[in-house]
């Protein structure tokens, strides 16, 4: 009798381990690097929330990799009265993890939240204050009231503060306990999150898009790129997520047999801008000159081993309102030279340039920006400041030298998102031009929500700050990704939102 | 007595006050966390700030912010993060624990180490094994630590894959960031026990001992050790202190959960309640050890108590 009971305990056991082994056939590990701290869609910005929410949250439009808008828990939308008013008829039969049904009601607590006095305390409601109110129609339609037409509205809806919560799960625990208890209606759900360390995820098998592949995910929080490396060539690791690996680092991973370097084209893009108020670069002549004595694609070839594209607006080509005719400025040093005369720059006038001090890339294009710039007469200083005093106290308050690194991008893919903050009179980011021609395109284009008409709109407010020098475009950055071999059906999101419905690992 | 002990507990509040406000002080001047996070926020107006401001509670005054900071030490609440809201006693709750047992296991790995060799280079002095451990132990004064790590991270974690790159999930996971503190540590520790026996085994209890007929062994593990043990072990507690300190880099590459990674966090996301939490918490440790210490030698040498 013992010797059954022994044998029944041996066969559990093996059945168990059999088990195990299958689900973790099913898993994931995933390297971010930074814990957003709370999973509230309105309490934060940081495109490290989003990598993981996305698997949670549903919004009512979706974008995937492609950048395609397309419908989410919405299944249409018409636009009504001029564009002030978006009715939207909702998807049936979705369901919250918690087993709360996704209708009109959810919507609009959602709305009702994010404008209202939770919202304000976050940073996620200046995004859609272009929402007046939400008016539930029937169970399933919706109609979104605007002060004004937003032509970027859709899109936000498809992601970050627009994601759509439970109202009876959050009115039953609580906003402080919604922070780290998420519930959505995503194809993954939070199981496990234990502050600045790591989360885990489980599939959602009732998900409206259809269960996902894997059983359950788990990001760790790793914010040095060297750590998150190693774990990834040690094999612990599947992905690592950007914005962590290092230029330097591509080879070290591709060179290993388990992991490899994927890269998409990313929002970001750099420039150096000028002072357009004092100094030598206060005439736009200078500025032309010292765009025109760069080879940026030098720069992008040897320092960013290739990863990146040479810009000629302050966007990158995945943006609404690049325009493939604009040619960025050619790398001509002669005609630097001629127009540095022309303006009467004599050769050995100086210029400062501010960088952030803890960016390593940077600091090596902003050394051979000086180098090239030496080479038409012009001594370049580089004045590194912490990125935070750079961004809060330097720039706003017009405290540059006269040229300033400015890293910037959007998850929206929209330059109105770059353009207006950039250029519009009076903005954070504007402490020294004023130009009424440009605040007028700026303030027009946001009313218009004919598409094409925008577009053109803005390709000529990239053409006009090209044409004035506003700033030395320098290139668009791509998103790093490190994986795993044994990672499938991985495709690598431009703005690092990745979902994971469709990938799978192998053994 | 009790006069010394009410004026030595005064002064340690007094220092720990002063390094708050210091701390809270310095940490508002570097950027606005309202800012931090907004970034990436399009079109966020100014008065969106200031509401994010006034629901972070950094629309009033310094001196009353920090004011409401002691009021809630004493009451044991230490406010929450920015980032997501998390009480930071739970935060620190959770780090401070890693933190010491990583602490403790990069000492426990030193003494083991340095006492034998301290011990074989004081007995040999002058000779081959002396020299060896003496240039041995200059070699790991020279490392940098955070050079150490990823070095030993590139060897057994990824070429020989025996031990888990980064975390603490098990025993293996101390071994690299503790032996990492430990080597650095074993290399003063060594010199400090080769220069302490070597006075030991100067002494006339000594000569004494060995006159007697007593094995080697017996003179140098029961009699000298016994001796050394005072200062070593003063030296010890106090070296506690400072590898709290030197801990942060450590705990970074390692991604060890512990207080170096969250103070480390807390700085570059300008979360004010949590770095001002991990300071307080590191100095009172710090600050209290100290006091034992003098409190201890009041104790024992009334010189002390009555200056």
């Amino acid at each position: 009798m013992k010797k059954t009971t022994t044998l029944f305990k041996v066969c559990t056991l093996t059945a168990a381990m059999l088990a195990t082994s299958a689900s973790y056939a099913g898993s994931l590990t995933i390297a971010s690097p930074q814990d957003p701290g709370s999973w509230d869609p309105i309490d934060t910005f940081l495109v490290n929330w989003a990598s993981v929410a996305t698997n949670i949250f549903d919004g009512l439009t979706y974008r995937g990799p492609d950048l395609e808008l397309v419908p989410g828990l919405a299944t249409s939308w018409e636009e009504l009265d001029d564009g002030k008013r978006i009715r939207f008829s909702l998807r049936e039969d979705v369901v919250f993890h918690n087993g709360e049904p996704f209708n009109a009601d959810a919507v609009k607590f959602t709305f009702d939240r994010l404008l209202g006095e939770e919202g304000s305390r976050g940073p996620q409601r200046s995004n859609y204050t272009a929402i007046s109110h939400v008016e539930v129609i029937d169970d399933y339609t919706v109609d979104f009231f605007l002060y004004n037409s937003d032509p970027v509205l859709l899109t936000k809806l498809a992601g970050y503060g627009a994601m759509i919560v439970p109202p009876g799960y959050i009115e039953e625990h609580g906003d402080d306990y919604f922070n780290t208890h998420p519930v959505g209606t995503g194809p993954f759900k939070m199981v496990d999150y234990t502050p600045r360390s790591d989360v885990k995820l489980e599939a959602f098998a009732d998900h409206w898009g259809g269960a996902p592949k894997l059983d359950s995910v788990t990001y760790r929080f790793i914010s040095e790129p060297s750590t998150a490396v190693a774990e990834l060539q040690s094999g612990r690791v599947d992905i690592v997520l950007p914005p962590t690996i290092p230029i330097g680092m591509i080879d070290s991973i591709n060179n290993h047999p388990n992991s490899q370097v994927v890269s998409v084209p990313s929002p970001t893009v750099e420039a150096l801008r000028f002072n357009t108020q004092s100094g030598i670069t206060a005439d736009e002549r200078v500025r032309q000159a010292m765009i025109m004595a760069i080879d940026r694609q030098a720069i992008v070839d040897s320092i960013l081993g290739g990863e990146g594209q040479v810009i000629a607006s302050f966007q990158g080509t995945q943006s609404f309102g690049f325009d493939s005719e604009l040619e960025p400025y050619p790398y001509d040093p002669q005609r630097a030279q001629a127009l540095l005369k022309e303006a009467g720059v004599e050769p050995g006038a100086s210029v400062q340039i501010d960088v952030r001090g803890n960016d390593a890339t940077f600091g090596e294009v902003a050394q051979v920006v000086a180098a090239y710039l030496q080479g038409v007469g012009i001594n370049a200083s580089i004045q590194p400041y912490e990125t935070n005093v750079l961004l809060n106290d330097i720039i706003p308050a017009g405290r540059t030298g006269e040229m300033f690194q400015q890293k910037w991008g959007g998850w929206t893919f929209d330059f109105d998102n770059t353009a207006y903050l950039m250029y519009h009179s009076g903005e954070r980011w504007n402490p020294y031009d004023s130009d009424a021609t440009l605040d007028e395109m700026l303030n027009s284009q946001r009313s218009i929500t004919n598409r094409e008409e925008r577009e053109t709109l803005l390709q000529f407010v990239a053409r006009y700050t090209k044409e004035r020098a506003l700033e030395m475009p320098l290139y668009s950055l791509n998103a790093l990704y490190g994986v795993s071999n044994r990672v499938q059906n991985f495709e690598p999101a431009p703005d690092n939102r990745v979902r994971l419905t469709d990938v799978d690992v192998s053994e | 007595m009790a006069k010394f002990l009410f004026y030595r507990v005064l002064q340690a509040l007094f220092v720990l006050v002063a390094v708050t406000l210091i701390v809270s002080f310095a940490i508002r001047l570097t950027g606005d966390p309202a800012i931090m996070l907004a970034q990436g926020a399009g079109s966020i107006t100014e008065a969106d700030l200031e509401r994010i401001r006034e629901a972070l509670g950094l629309n009033q005054p310094f001196l009353v912010q920090y004011l409401e900071f002691l009021k809630g030490l004493v009451t044991g609440d230490m406010g929450r993060s920015f980032m997501g809201g998390t009480s930071v006693s739970e935060l620190i709750g959770r780090a401070l624990p890693a933190t010491l047992a990583l602490a403790f296991a990069s000492l426990l790995i030193s003494i083991v180490v340095s006492i034998p060799l301290g011990i074989k280079a004081a007995v040999s002095r002058g000779k081959w094994p002396d020299q060896m451990i003496r240039i041995l132990s200059l070699v790991g004064l020279s490392f940098p630590n955070f050079w150490l790590a990823i070095m030993l991270v590139l060897l057994f974690s990824i070429t020989f894959n025996l031990l888990p790159p980064s975390g603490m999930e098990g025993w293996q996971s101390f071994i690299m960031p503790a032996a990492t503190m430990g080597i650095i540590l074993t290399a003063t520790n060594v010199r400090l026990v080769r220069t302490t026996m070597l006075e030991t085994l100067r002494s006339q209890y000594i000569m004494v001992a060995r006159a007697k007929g007593l094995s080697n062994s017996a003179v140098l593990y029961k009699h000298a050790l016994r001796n050394c043990s005072i200062p070593l072990i003063t030296y010890f507690g106090l070296q506690f202190g400072g590898l709290l300190g030197g801990i942060v880099v450590v705990e970074r590459v390692f991604n060890w959960p512990g207080l170096g990674t969250l103070a480390f966090d807390a700085v570059a996301a300008r979360d004010y309640p949590v770095l001002q939490g991990v300071i307080t918490v590191l100095s009172l440790m710090i600050i209290s050890i100290n006091l034992l210490v003098d409190v201890a030698y009041g104790f024992v040498d009334p010189r002390v108590r009555k200056s």
